[in-house]
């Protein structure tokens, strides 16, 4: 039934489009321990780079993403110093969350007073090429966001097993005070993460700029579900991260098959619950188990 | 009489007269305020912004001359496309500004919260945003609605559908909103009862981005001849291609076509490429018309804001001029304007005229206009009404 | 410092004076919906700042009280403050089974798990169109029934200095029952949990009973203030208990100052009162607002409720020789 095939191809896509965005939540909170509410902004604010860099400046796709990704580096950068790092003092587990909270709102309105409430159609070069195979069809754009989401968690695997300073950002992650001891400057390293994962998250607007409806809360449709997948991977787990993203694309495509797309949250949300409830170390169990 | 008393006598005769002169002026240089309830922030102030436009635009060339020695004047309040902050902005806007006549809301639901305090502070509320038929259905003698509600549009395009199109399945793709719920109620009972059959009723959230599963979904219904689609143009683009991709409509080697009613304004067909090929809907403003009044609209609107109109700029130009003829019959404060507006007749908007029936409802069907997309993008007029 | 009695008293008289300074039904709207926002601030600071909870959830609260409510007297004909109380319980029911479910959940995991409930909520109410119409909305919904004391003309409640009245007195009695759970070995029960869990359990406290009863009282509290704005506002669309409203009490919360139960107030009262006066500003006006909550958070972490104690030491520094 291609029908069926179909709805795992879409999902698919759904799930890689997830997993780039979730990853740099993932990341963050693997290392630091927090939770940046403002991640999807940051995402949103990609997105809108790499379309002005086309649109505005006449530059091609590909280099737009490399722009979105260093507008997403810097804005981590920002963050980073002017609320992470000086919070992380006081010693509080939750006032950080909270102040993102309120970069997430100062972010979207300064973005709706600055490009306006009216959708912006971000058009890439692959956006409207259709692939065809059997009864199957899968846009570029689409095919693009799978190959680059599988690159980016290939690199980001070999970036944190393999060179010097990925064991050193799982050092940091594992016990802060004693990967002190060890000659390893915390505070850089955890600048570190908060760039990478925020290059990640323009990056990932780059890529979904064309595929989302551009607004300035473009960012929010996905973040809670991104959340959703960041627990029911289990926090901090880049593996677990991966895997639920892919289920819940999957869950997506399913339920608008056969339920409604009005569903959608509903299941996905339930699933999160019931994770929390039975495993909420996540599906692949992690070593921080300390908010259980 | 010496010279001097005489010069006395003329100059004062002279500054009386001046100063009556002055005063009968003042008198007359009355304004009539235009209150104005428009979504300016948040996600819905997409239509606060272009409504803005086409308001401007009016009392531009308005007031060049004024109409009956008065001018009109537009204060705006934000009333941000849902009921609570509607209510305040309307009591703010009742309270501090008084205005004779307030246009306003665009989203149903803002509109509904907003209609039982003009009612109150006897203002006429003039509508041409809200598709709701719950707003002029009670017959609340305060409201108008210039624009088609969602029975006149759905029986109609429906009908049209049945008829002229032979179309027999319908899929209802829909924003889970009033003015999608409501719209394909309509389509739905109308088309079942003349004997078509509806496939699939897909309504989806306003947060949902990506269409591919459910044009999938749709693909695997087997023949289907149409698809009304009511949703927003962010939306809308990503359906239309998507139901090319799959391969469902006619820009995507098809058969199915889709139908629309609300709020897809000229240039959409840019922005979506082929896919909207054979695409018909109904657009409360044609570009095409060749009435000179509206080619004078689009002629102004191009010169001030190097932009093409849309159906929102219309709208609440149209708004503008009917108070403005309403003005030119002689009304002049709240309860005059409401009178004359029940009593318009032979008035010609650049979306069409305008006749309201007892509920205040404008039941002029040539507010309906049907556009076909063509193979190169520009739209076709269908003359079906 | 005021007396705890004379406190009250002045709040008292405040309220009493409120509607006359603002005769305008436009600031008198905006009274009601400070007190609104007042319960609801309350509410989620008991849960948050002293039982250390941090609630994202109570959004759903505040649409389920005003849900339950309106349904009980539109679809079963149900006096307005029988409904009122069943809505309040069914509130505190839907906080209680919150907390149950979130019982070995912490921190961000508990915050999370909270948002995804206000998600869920949200959407049922969004998609149950048979029960709650969805987001085609209830309207015509009434005000509460007029009251007839003895001696007195009847009080109606479309007049709005008289529902500013009942809504802040409910705030206020809210804040009583709040504040002297508090002050009772209660609050310190809440307060020990909220430092350190491991060690109020270490001491014999049974920290899940005493969080779901917080949850629970939170909860009510937010039913409540749904009840209110149901009968406030006359229209109820599933749109105005999205999410984000969470965060909007929570920026009252935290702005106002989590440690205290007056902080809140101030908080609640600010961050109602200053959008409006910026409505000049337009679209700008909702980017002050979350400047405003990261600046509290980066320096003044206890809110208002800190920068006054501040204040008021420097004064008396100032002041002794």
């Amino acid at each position: 039934m291609t029908v069926v095939l179909q709805q795992g191809i879409n999902g698919i896509v759904l799930g890689s489009l997830y997993v780039l965005v979730a990853l740099g939540l993932t990341l963050v909170y693997g290392v630091l321990v927090q939770i940046n509410f403002a991640h999807a902004d940051i995402v949103t604010l990609g997105a809108f780079s790499a379309y002005f860099f086309m649109h505005g400046l006449g530059g091609g796709y590909i280099p737009s993403i490399a722009v979105a990704l260093l507008v997403g580096g810097i804005l981590g950068w920002l963050m980073n110093a002017a609320i992470f790092a000086p919070l992380r003092e006081k010693g509080s587990e939750l006032l950080p969350l909270i102040a993102t909270i309120g970069v997430s709102v100062m972010m979207e309105n300064a973005m709706l007073a600055w490009f306006g409430p009216i959708p912006y159609a971000f058009d890439s070069p692959y956006s409207n090429h259709v692939m065809r195979l059997g009864g199957t069809f899968i846009t570029l754009q689409n095919a693009l966001i799978i190959a680059v989401s599988a690159a980016t968690i290939a690199l980001l695997y070999a970036f944190m097993k393999f060179t010097f300073l990925g064991k050193a950002l799982r050092a940091v992650a594992q016990d802060r005070e004693t990967a002190g001891l060890m000659g390893i400057n915390p505070n850089q390293l955890v600048m570190l993460t908060f760039v990478i994962a925020s290059a990640l998250a323009g990056m990932a607007g780059a890529m979904l700029g064309p595929v989302l409806v551009l607004t300035p809360f473009a960012g929010t449709s996905v973040i809670v579900k991104a959340f959703a997948i960041v627990i029911i991977g289990g926090f901090g787990n880049v593996e677990g991260t991966i895997l639920a993203g892919l289920v819940v694309g999957l869950i997506e495509s399913y339920t608008t098959q056969y339920l409604g797309p009005g569903m959608i949250d509903i299941v996905v949300f339930v699933l999160l619950l019931l994770m929390l409830a039975v495993r909420p170390t996540g599906l692949i169990a992690e070593r921080r188990e300390e908010n259980v | 009489m010496t010279m001097r008393l005489r010069i006395r006598h003329i100059a004062a005769g002279v500054i009386v007269a001046s100063v009556l002169v002055v005063a009968s002026a003042r008198a007359e240089d009355k304004t009539i305020k235009i209150g104005a309830l428009l979504p300016i922030s948040g996600p819905g102030s997409y239509f606060g912004a272009q409504d803005k436009q086409g308001i401007e635009l009016a009392l531009e060339q308005i007031n060049k001359t004024g109409v009956n020695g008065r001018k009109l004047e537009v204060r705006y309040e934000d009333s941000g496309c849902s009921p609570l902050p509607a209510t305040q902005a309307a009591k703010r806007l009742i309270e501090q500004y008084k205005p004779d006549v307030v246009i306003g809301e665009e989203c149903s639901d803002a509109t509904l919260a907003i209609m039982p305090l003009m009612e109150e502070a006897n203002v006429p509320l003039l509508n041409a945003g809200s598709s709701s038929i719950k707003i002029t259905e009670p017959g609340n003698p305060w409201t108008f609605r210039i624009m088609p509600n969602e029975v006149m549009q759905g029986v109609d395009i429906a009908t049209n559908a049945y008829k002229r199109l032979n179309a027999r399945t319908a899929v209802l793709l829909y924003e889970n909103t009033n003015a999608g719920i409501g719209n394909a109620k309509v389509f739905n009972e109308t088309f079942t009862k003349l004997g078509g059959k509806i496939l699939a009723d897909i309504g989806f959230g306003r947060d949902v981005n990506d269409f591919t599963s459910i044009a999938t979904r749709i693909a695997g219904l087997g023949a289907v001849d149409v698809i009304p689609t009511y949703t927003l143009e962010g939306q809308g683009l990503k359906i239309t291609q998507a139901l090319a991709q799959a391969g469902v409509t006619k820009g995507g080697g098809g058969n199915a076509i889709q139908l629309g009613t609300i709020w897809l304004p000229f240039g959409f067909e840019q922005k979506a490429g082929k896919a909207a090929l054979g695409y018909i809907r109904i657009v409360q403003f044609d570009p095409t018309d060749q009435r000179p009044a509206v080619r004078d609209f689009i002629a102004a609107f191009k010169a001030k804001y190097n932009q093409e109109p849309t159906h929102l700029h219309a709208h609440a130009y149209d708004q503008i001029t009917l108070i403005a003829d309403a003005i030119k019959r002689g009304a002049s404060d709240p309860k005059s304007i409401r009178d004359a507006l029940a009593a318009t007749k032979n008035f010609s908007g650049v979306t069409g005229s305008a006749e309201f029936d007892k509920t205040n409802q404008n039941v002029k069907m040539d507010t309906v206009h049907y556009m076909e997309t063509q193979p190169d993008l520009s739209w076709k007029a269908l003359k079906w009404n | 410092m005021l007396s705890r009695r004379a406190a009250y008293l002045c709040a008292t008289l405040t309220i009493a004076v409120l509607p006359l300074v603002f005769p305008d039904a436009y600031w008198r709207t905006n009274l009601i919906v400070c007190a609104l926002n007042v319960m609801l601030a309350i509410g989620l600071d008991f849960v948050l700042g002293y039982a250390g909870q941090l609630n994202l959830g109570q959004s759903a609260f505040y649409g389920l009280g005003a849900y339950a409510s309106t349904l009980l007297i539109m679809r079963l004909g149900l006096p307005f403050w029988v409904a009122f109380a069943a809505a309040v319980a069914f509130a505190g029911l839907a906080g209680i089974v919150l907390a149950l479910f979130a019982m070995r959940l912490r921190g961000h995991y508990l915050a999370i798990a909270s948002l995804g409930f206000a998600v869920i909520t949200y959407q049922i109410l969004l998609n149950w169109i048979s029960l709650t119409q969805g987001p085609l909305g209830i309207y015509a919904i009434p005000p509460p029934p007029t009251l007839a004391l003895p001696g007195l003309p009847p009080i109606g409640f479309r007049n709005l200095a008289n529902l500013f009245y009942l809504v802040a007195g409910f705030a206020l009695l809210s804040y009583l029952l709040l504040d002297q759970l508090i002050r009772s070995p209660i609050g310190e029960t809440l307060t020990a949990i909220r430092e350190d869990e491991v060690s109020a359990a270490a001491l014999g406290i049974n920290c899940a009973a005493w969080k779901v009863f917080a949850f629970g009282v939170g909860s009510a509290v937010a039913g409540a203030a749904g009840c209110f704005y149901a009968a406030f506002v006359g229209t109820l669309v599933p749109d105005a208990f999205f999410i984000t409203e969470s965060f909007t009490i929570l920026a009252m919360v935290v702005v106002g100052g989590t440690g205290t139960l007056i902080g809140p107030v101030w908080g609640a009262i600010l961050l109602t009162v200053l959008p409006e006066l910026l409505r000049g500003i337009g679209d700008l006006r909702l980017v002050v607002y979350g400047v405003a909550l990261t600046l509290v958070v980066l320096f003044i972490p206890g809110g208002l409720a800190q920068a006054a104690r501040l204040a008021l030491a420097r004064l008396r520094r100032a002041e002794a020789p």
